[in-house]
């Protein structure tokens, strides 16, 4: 490359990150936003939304948590999700297994009647679903979230765990299949420990997928002991009083665990958010 | 070995739970919400079969349907639009530098992992008339419109807001499937073009994009099925309002199935909505889908 060219190719590099960079803090600045201004008073929040607080109000925090009923949220929420998490991984990978390891001649048909699930917008089976549930007094119980829940998250662990399997080497069947192994130990000892990998990442789509999910969760549950955190959320906004500061610090709460998370694990979630579609 | 991988028993045992609850879940209901479709339910009455009457009703009377229909296809255009020029520019930016890609990348992504209903809260108040982001333009002078209320033109100036916060969230996914497939593309093929005299844009043009053909079919597929179920963030922005101006499809199908109780209404409006996810997935893998290429 010339020297002209090297020159030019800095400063396109220079603009780049210019231009990354105002991104970055048109992502980041809500959020930080959100922080700080969830500790102000809503009077300093109605004359100026954008400066910082003069003195934090922890207050806001535990008024969201205590009266607003966001501990028990929390706590149902992971309830929820955490059940969801456990079964799906096991009721998945079992399919999985079953799918990717075993030889059978449906294994494709199944495979491409769980998949279709995947495509399956969750408006089309609200009302049958909600009907029937409340018939068997599934709504406004956990279980009836849990059902659902696994059901849905269900099309994306059996596709990545059966990536997973497919690529174990045959060897160490065989070898287990020598020594006497039956099939549902292999599926235990082998096949599982050795797709640790694959089941932290589908756990973890699965789990934040069901931690955001709002519509099911306001159709089946209408006791304020069982709602989970998003639908608690639509509390703090009243057609006639929104008490906004307490708001904010509710959105801090409901954010704030999948942020966590995300700074733990980003690479595995993006792993599993890649190896879900490129397969596809 | 073999015999043990065709053992009836086991794989029954390892299917049969999922297989379960996906038939009753999830297939049984969509064969109903289809029927209920055509049948006059609610919540107080047996379904009853009507025939076409909800859909006649739907396409014919319903004027928050038309406003619904139109919002939704809006919807599904900018996203499906915007999120693959967007997404692929970005894709484009962060293969090309090497300090800070993984910071970049982590910070556009970070959205499409926390909760819609609680940004949709956020973003509500940005744009409320007097507070937010108006506050700050009265500071120079400008009167800010009225960003989630005003109803002038034919696509209504919140549905813009909505449609440009939904990008803000989830272009993040777009940009993560596009580089992982730019990433799997042989680095030996671009330097053969640098030799031939390639720019990089040409390299992009005539390397990158075709390559990634694959993945636009994916994540353009992932994007219009998404706009399409959207909901959380129309829902706690505006709630479909003013006068229903802002309701998609999915914000209509929850009022009349869950605040009106209309189920069999709100079964066709479920039925519409399932029919155009087909449609959109059949046209997007016709067209755009290819053969992989070696790579």
């Amino acid at each position: 490359m010339s020297k002209t060219g090297k020159k030019k190719s800095k400063i396109s590099t220079k603009i780049i990150y210019v231009f990354l960079s105002l991104l970055a803090v048109i992502y980041l600045l809500p959020l930080v936003w959100v922080i700080y201004v969830s500790l102000k008073d809503d009077k300093t929040l109605f004359v100026s939304p954008w400066a910082l607080p003069e003195r934090p109000m922890i207050e806001n925090y535990t008024f969201a948590w205590t009266a607003g009923k966001l501990g028990t949220a929390t706590l149902n929420s992971a309830l929820v999700c955490g059940v969801t998490l456990i079964l799906c991984l096991l009721i998945g990978s079992m399919a999985a297994f079953a799918i990717g390891r075993m030889k059978w001649k449906l294994s494709g048909a199944v495979m491409t009647y769980f998949l279709t699930g995947m495509m399956i917008p969750v408006h089309c089976i609200l009302i049958p679903v909600f009907t029937r549930f409340s018939k068997m007094h599934l709504t406004n119980s956990q279980l009836g979230l849990i059902l659902p829940y696994l059901t849905l998250s269900l099309p994306i662990t059996i596709f990545i765990m059966t990536g997973f399997f497919q690529s174990l080497p045959n060897e160490l069947f065989e070898s287990a299949c020598i020594d006497g192994c039956s099939i549902y130990r292999s599926f235990t000892r082998i096949a599982l420990p050795l797709s640790k990998t694959g089941l932290f990442v589908t756990g973890l789509m699965t789990f934040v997928a069901n931690w955001n999910e709002l519509l099911l969760a306001m159709v089946f549950i209408s006791d304020d002991t069982k709602k989970t955190l998003p639908v608690s959320l639509s509390k703090f906004v009243g057609p006639y009083n929104t008490n906004y500061s307490q708001m904010f610090a509710a959105i801090v709460i409901a954010i704030i665990p999948t942020i966590i998370v995300y700074c733990m694990f980003s690479n595995q979630i993006v792993e599993g958010l890649t190896q879900g579609a490129v397969k596809g | 070995m073999d015999k043990l991988l065709r053992d009836k028993k086991a794989i029954v045992v390892f299917v049969a739970p999922a297989f379960l609850l996906f038939t009753f879940v999830l297939f049984i209901p969509i064969c109903q919400s289809v029927y209920y479709s055509f049948c006059d339910y609610n919540a107080l009455t047996k379904p009853e079969f009507i025939g076409l009457g909800n859909y006649k009703q739907l396409f014919t009377i319903d004027r928050t349907m038309k406003i619904a229909l139109k919002n939704s296809m809006f919807f599904l255009i900018f996203s499906v639009v915007t999120q693959l020029i967007a997404g692929l520019i970005l894709a484009a930016l962060l293969t090309n530098i090497k300090k800070g890609r993984d910071f970049f990348k982590n910070v556009y992504y970070l959205p499409c992992v926390l909760s819609s209903a609680a940004l949709g809260l956020l973003w509500m108040f940005v744009f409320t008339p007097k507070l937010g982001i108006n506050q700050i333009l009265a500071q120079f002078g400008i009167e800010g419109p009225l960003w989630l209320m005003d109803t002038k033109g034919f696509i209504i100036l919140p549905m813009w807001v909505i449609a440009s916060v939904s990008l803000w969230q989830y272009v993040g996914q777009s940009m993560m499937l596009y580089m992982a497939q730019i990433s799997g593309i042989s680095s030996s093929l671009y330097e053969a073009s640098y030799i031939d005299g390639c720019t990089k844009a040409q390299a992009f043009r005539y390397i990158t994009l075709p390559l990634i053909r694959p993945m636009v079919a994916t994540a353009m597929s992932l994007n219009a099925i998404g706009s399409l179920k959207f909901f959380d963030l129309i829902f706690n922005m505006t709630e479909g309002g003013p006068n229903h101006m802002t309701d998609v499809l999915a914000t209509h199908l929850y009022q009349q199935g869950f605040k009106y109780f209309k189920y069999g209404y709100a079964s066709a409006i479920g039925t519409v909505l399932l029919v155009m996810c087909l449609i959109v997935t059949f046209i997007i893998n016709k067209f755009v889908k290819v053969e992989n290429y070696e790579m």
